[in-house]
């Protein structure tokens, strides 16, 4: 039994196709991006803003339609950009986010750097 | 071929960006707070992770008895380093037990919420691999070869199967020219695999 939720949820994705990178027992982030998005997902549900399981059925579907995308033009693997885009439709889904929302605040931001 | 394995500077730059604004969305909605990620990642960063195994390993190789008393109570042991991951369900119930001339050890474990985390960290993607499990009860001299550990066939391999009644590590034995390192130092050499026994820890380059 799990009493941190950090290691829950992590242990609900090893091995399973959701598995996050790791090595040497550490998580691998290649980009700041990443880790942000990482630990984005786990503080809002931790908070109870979604059920964990939803969230990762969402990522495990997201990954299920890169394998199953034609060979050609295929976009190579970002287990983050899979990851970003299950987060943004679990956020959709419980309507913390609303369609469009989004776009709007990347358009923001780039207008103010 | 190279060309195949470029990754598109604009996806990264346009990802980079979806999360950033994503983040700044959330955080304006008051649904996350400016330190959540931090606080959430620090975990896996600072509080469980395999560098607390790694000074455990280190010190009982800098004091025999400590090693003794980590042989003979290994989570009292452990609570006389004070790490603060040590405190709930996940630090409860470990062992160590100690390679030595006569004697290598390997941990296999059926399932990943066994697995000691305070100590380890993250499990690697063949720990539970059925293979790997099967093959390690079976013929565990084969199996240490493969991960490139020469094991002597007259030296016995004990092979433990960590539970949610015990989490097993090993305490790898101290490798040869590193009488000069101090704990910290000796602590850098140790890896999760060590602490599994699918690797040796490699003697220290001549300082």
């Amino acid at each position: 039994m799990f009493t941190r939720f950090e290691e829950y949820a992590a242990t609900q994705m090893l091995g399973h196709p959701d598995s996050p990178p790791r090595k040497d027992g550490k998580l691998v982030f290649d980009a700041a991006w990443q880790r942000t998005v990482f630990g984005m997902a786990l503080a809002l549900s931790k908070q109870g803003h979604f059920e964990w399981e939803d969230f990762r059925q969402n990522l495990i579907a997201n990954i299920a339609a890169w394998e199953h995308e034609a060979c050609d033009g295929k976009t190579s693997w970002d287990y983050y950009e899979r990851y970003t885009m299950a987060l943004i439709a679990t956020l959709e889904h419980c309507e913390i986010l609303q369609s469009g929302e989004l776009a709007q605040q990347i358009t923001l931001n780039d207008a103010s750097q | 071929m190279a060309e195949l394995f470029d990754y598109d500077k604009n996806r990264e730059a346009s990802s980079a960006a979806r999360v950033r604004a994503l983040e700044a969305l959330l955080i304006k909605k008051g649904v996350l707070g400016s330190d959540s990620v931090d606080a959430v990642l620090k975990h896996f960063e600072t509080v469980a992770g395999p560098f607390n195994g790694a000074r455990i390993v280190a010190r009982a190789w800098m004091d025999p008895a400590y090693k003794q008393r980590l042989l003979d109570d290994t989570p009292t042991a452990i609570a006389e380093l004070q790490f603060p991951g040590m405190t709930g369900a996940e630090g409860e119930h470990m062992k160590a037990v100690a390679n030595s001339e006569s004697v290598h050890n390997l941990i296999i474990c059926t399932l990943c919420s066994c697995y000691p985390w305070p100590v380890l960290g993250l499990p690697p993607y063949w720990y539970k691999d059925p293979v790997f499990r099967s093959r390690g009860v079976r013929e565990p001299h084969a199996v240490l070869r493969e991960f490139g550990v020469m094991i002597p066939a007259e030296k016995e391999v004990k092979v433990w199967d960590s539970s949610a009644q015990i989490r097993w590590f090993v305490i790898p034995e101290r490798p040869a020219n590193s009488e000069h390192l101090n704990e910290a130092q000796l602590a850098a050499l140790v890896t999760p695999e060590a602490m599994m026994g699918v690797a040796l820890v490699p003697s220290p380059s001549t300082p």
